[in-house]
């Protein structure tokens, strides 16, 4: 069953084919940026400039896939597409070009949860079916993003219950407005993630953890961040320079404790010791030990996404949650009745 | 006649006159007004003889506060949010009167203009006098009002100037526009007279919690609400990471009955769908991502300007020549936030309807 999918949920335009779990191609629009393999892209075009892009992705991943490049439809069963959350003008161009494509070419289509895609992200199998791993529900299911932080219940295929969410800010993005406000220029979750090594990743001050006390498992990082613009503020600049990296750390801990804590009341409320973990922020490998050394302590299991490119926005997340859907005839019953629900929930 | 200096003795004077059914002169955050007690009927009287104004012609009162206004007009709970927002400040609100002060001062239609100045003086006489007084300029009908009291009483008859008990000099004023009125008695608010704040006005209002910061987005959403008529509402926040923008949004989204709202940081906005009866979508956007302004042409974001919209634009600042459009097209409210403290925050709030 080959599906061709298209995510444009926010900046990225990214479309891939995949057959089953398996990627056959995947394409993002800011990596052949870097590779400049058609003329006329110009860099510096408005990152959400999806319409100019959506073909040239399009045609881009069916090549990679070598396709019959005469009637490369032939080969592919159906198409699927980002339904939501996101930014509505930019979800309207992927739903507009998948509807075209699934009418010329007489193709069902399937709407996608992103959030499904970055539950699905630790499914994803190379070309060749690596990794190998089995699904074993049911799976608490974490999503640290730019835009979304998130825990759920995955407790079968395409069966999720949210049981927290941020009411304010998203992990990542108190990680990249922190790195502004230390002067590191924006997005700097990495730079943050790379200081913060260099000193070990220690707590050299204490920064509040939002939401620790309350009972529930909602996230929020506002305060957080305001507490690191007063943190700064009342300190000399010369001394926030000099102890950059140590700054960094404490407040990089403070945000993951704030998940970690989070995580562990899941694990403790639902039961549930198998986690899934999905978003941009899970490139993090400071993140990522913390969790695993958290899920060990109650002898659990954790799952990241294999590759790197499947931990931010991409098409190929979107492919395998399809293939589910698809597996239980989960289609759109008229493709021209399809919109975008920019604030979807699971 | 008698001419007292400004301060606390010529405040008491003045309400010694005011006891006795007096008229005076006294200065005010606009103009010179004509000052007498809103309940004495030979005072009022006296007070159009002096300002030859024709019997029928309405004139505002000063009140202290929203408390004493309430005693002498009807405020609807919704119209005393809008009202503890605006007032005090440079403004004659019209509501309907409770028929407890000299009728003479209401219009045809049983109105009654109001005022709570934001003026030291006026403020502390209306609370030693503790009942409402008149707020006519100091001047006669259809000639311009007076910004010293010297000029205004050279303008005057001798036989006019007899009727005068008392004119407190407060030196020359700044050259301040009349007030504007504000119709609030009609079921929209009504502009009726553009004063210095017509096109524009101002204020500033100081919260000390979240909660604080989003009430102030709820009232003043409210009170776009009742100007807005065939235009979309914007609401331009500025000001720096960390003081309360998205707090406020949330604000907004919650007195549109949206419990949901998030950062749009990371998607640059979000459309809500509501079911409030008038405001059918909520537009919540982030411009921090923003880094050229020819990505606004992507956006699309007029198309959203249109009626039953409201948009809130998170660093705002960097909308550049959408705000320039958005001045024609909208009802628009720039909220410019700053740090007081932990907690404290500043927010400066302007509105532009036109």
């Amino acid at each position: 069953m080959i599906i061709l999918s298209i995510d444009t949920s926010c900046d990225e335009t990214a479309v891939s084919l995949t057959n089953g779990r398996r990627v056959i191609a995947n394409s993002i629009y800011s990596q052949i940026l870097i590779h400049k393999k058609w003329g006329g892209v110009v860099p510096s075009l408005a990152k959400r400039a999806h319409e100019e892009r959506i073909d040239a992705v399009i045609n881009e991943t069916i090549k990679k896939a070598h396709f019959d490049s005469r009637n490369p439809f032939n080969s592919i069963d159906f198409i699927s597409v980002t339904q939501g959350p996101g930014l509505a003008i930019a979800l309207e161009v992927g739903i507009q070009k998948a509807k075209e494509l699934s009418i010329m070419h007489n193709k069902k289509l399937i709407a996608v949860n992103h959030l499904e895609g970055h539950i699905y992200s630790s499914f994803v199998e190379n070309s060749g079916g690596n990794p190998v791993r089995d699904f074993s529900f049911p799976y608490l299911a974490l999503i640290v993003s730019g835009g979304h932080t998130t825990l759920l219940i995955f407790k079968d295929h395409l069966t999720y219950t949210i049981i927290g969410e941020t009411i304010d800010d998203a992990s990542g993005e108190a990680l990249d407005k922190g790195g502004k406000l230390l002067g590191l220029g924006y997005p700097a979750g990495p730079i943050i993630e790379q200081l913060s090594r260099e000193v070990g990743n220690k707590e050299y001050y204490t920064f509040p953890r939002p939401m620790l006390k309350s009972k529930d498992l909602q996230f929020s990082f506002s305060g957080l961040k305001t507490s690191l613009l007063y943190f700064l503020k009342a300190r000399k600049q010369d001394e926030n320079v000099m102890q950059l990296k140590q700054i960094a750390s404490s407040y990089q801990e403070a945000v993951f404790d704030t998940i970690i804590q989070k995580t562990k009341k899941a694990i403790k409320q639902t039961g549930i010791n198998k986690l899934v973990v999905g978003g941009g922020v899970i490139a993090n490998k400071r993140l990522r030990n913390l969790l695993r050394a958290l899920v060990k302590e109650d002898k659990g299991s954790v799952l990241f996404p294999p590759y790197p490119y499947l931990t931010g926005d991409n098409a190929a997340m979107i492919g395998i949650a399809a293939h589910y859907k698809a597996e239980k005839n989960m289609f759109v019953e008229n493709p021209d009745d399809l919109d975008r629900i920019p604030r979807m929930s699971l | 006649m008698k001419i007292v200096p400004l301060g606390n003795d010529g405040i008491a004077q003045t309400c010694k006159v005011l006891q006795k059914g007096g008229v005076v002169v006294f200065p005010s955050d606009t103009v010179y007004g004509l000052l007498c007690d809103a309940s004495n009927i030979e005072a009022v009287i006296l007070l159009q003889k002096i300002k030859n104004r024709p019997a029928g012609k309405p004139i505002s009162v000063f009140v202290a506060d929203i408390a004493m206004m309430k005693r002498i007009v009807r405020v609807h709970t919704s119209q005393e949010k809008i009202l503890n927002n605006i007032l005090p400040g440079p403004y004659t609100v019209v509501l309907p009167s409770k028929q407890v002060l000299c009728r003479l001062l209401e219009s045809e239609k049983g109105t009654l203009g109001i005022r709570i100045p934001s003026y030291q003086p006026i403020t502390q006489l209306i609370h030693t006098f503790n009942h409402p007084v008149t707020a006519t300029s100091a001047n006669t009908s259809g000639h311009s009002p007076f910004y010293s009291a010297t000029s205004f009483l050279k303008s005057l008859s001798q036989k006019k100037r007899e009727l005068i008990d008392l004119v407190v000099d407060g030196g020359d004023l700044p050259k301040n526009k009349p007030s504007t009125v504000l119709d609030f008695s009609a079921s929209h608010v009504k502009m009726l007279r553009r004063g210095d704040v017509s096109f524009k006005d101002a204020y500033t209002v100081n919260t000390s919690s979240e909660d604080e910061t989003k009430k102030v987005a709820e009232k003043l959403l409210q009170e776009a609400l009742q100007k807005q008529g065939e235009k979309p509402v914007v609401f331009v926040l500025k000001g720096e990471m960390g003081v309360g923008k998205t707090i406020f949004a949330k604000g907004i989204g919650k007195m549109l009955g949206i419990g949901s709202v998030i950062s749009p940081t990371y998607v640059i906005y979000y459309e809500y769908t509501t079911n409030h009866p008038f405001i059918t979508t909520f537009i919540h956007c982030d411009f921090f991502n923003i880094e050229e302004e020819n990505e606004f042409e992507h956006l699309k974001l007029q198309s959203y300007f249109k009626k039953g919209t409201v948009l809130c634009f998170e660093w705002g600042e960097k909308a550049g020549a959408l705000l320039f459009d958005l001045q024609k097209k909208a009802h628009v409210v720039v909220v410019s936030f700053t740090h007081k403290g932990l907690d404290k925050r500043e927010l400066q709030i302007e509105s532009y309807f036109s």
